[in-house]
């Protein structure tokens, strides 16, 4: 039986400032955004299948997208390539995903990563429960947590 | 001393590597593979000392290629540094050989804690 739930907002939080205070330390803290934004282009999602079923998904700006390619590797922005972008959003939702799936019911399984320049769109039955919207470095960083409205088992495309 | 880091991502093998190094274990000879089925053949090839592999990964996961080791008489320690670290996948880990597992997002004083009585005190 799939068990339809969602993880307490402050626990989604915590996971977030842990990676970015671990892997994406420059000197600048992620933090509550004022508001929602529109410059958002970059998503990275993965889904977790089993007792508990979710999409998680990390949208960024071109910028903050960089900015987490250009950190998690030690260079400087400019030399950031779009396969380094794609792979580093790629670990980063990954490590998101992972962490908010141990906080919840299992056994469940990961999928591995999607990364997409633009939306990812749950193709299933989906309703988002959990959002946080975050700035670092001034740019936005929002995180979304989506589960089955119905039950129904998650999967998700690029668009 | 020869480690073999198995990570699908890139990204997360320099950051392992580079944690390895602010954890005080520099020195050692880095070897790199990118899925369990590659981490196999290198084991087999290469006979690292120590092997730190991610979990969920394409091709061979981390927990497969643990299983087809020691399935195949190789006992080389073996460490997940992975993205979930529950108490269920702990468990596996244990039962299937491993001598640890690092969750993602790590520190040096994390590396260092399993690491030291491995490969010895950071230099």
């Amino acid at each position: 039986m799939t068990v339809v739930a969602e993880p307490a907002l402050g626990d989604l939080h915590t996971v977030v400032e842990e990676v970015w205070s671990t892997f994406l330390a420059d000197g600048n803290p992620i933090l509550p955004a004022d508001g929602p934004s529109e410059d958002l282009h970059w998503t990275a999602a993965i889904t977790v299948t089993g007792e508990w079923e979710a999409q998680i998904s990390v949208i960024l700006s071109e910028a903050a997208a960089r900015g987490v390619g250009a950190t998690m590797l030690a260079i400087d922005d400019e030399a950031c390539s779009l396969a380094d972008v794609r792979d580093a959003l790629g670990e980063l939702v990954n490590i998101v995903g992972g962490n908010v799936k141990s906080l919840m019911p299992g056994p469940s399984v990961l999928s591995l990563p999607l990364v997409g320049h633009g939306d990812i769109t749950p193709t299933s039955d989906l309703t988002p429960v959990r959002r946080l919207d975050l700035a670092w470095r001034g740019e936005p960083v929002v995180v979304v947590v989506h589960v089955p409205s119905q039950g129904s088992s998650s999967t998700a495309t690029a668009t | 001393m020869k480690i073999l880091v198995v990570d699908d991502s890139r990204v997360m093998r320099q950051i392992v590597i580079r944690t390895l190094r602010q954890s005080g274990h520099a020195g050692h000879d880095i070897v790199e593979a990118e899925n369990g089925r590659m981490a196999f053949d290198m084991i087999t090839a290469e006979a690292p000392d120590l092997v730190l592999s991610d979990w969920n990964m394409p091709e061979m996961t981390g927990i497969d290629l643990l299983g087809a080791l020691r399935g195949a008489g190789i006992g080389v320690p073996f460490g997940f540094v992975t993205s979930e670290g529950s108490p269920a996948m702990r468990e596996q880990a244990e039962a299937a050989g491993a001598s640890f597992l690092v969750a993602k997002p790590f520190t040096a004083e994390t590396f260092d804690e399993v690491l030291t009585p491995l490969l010895g005190a950071a230099r």
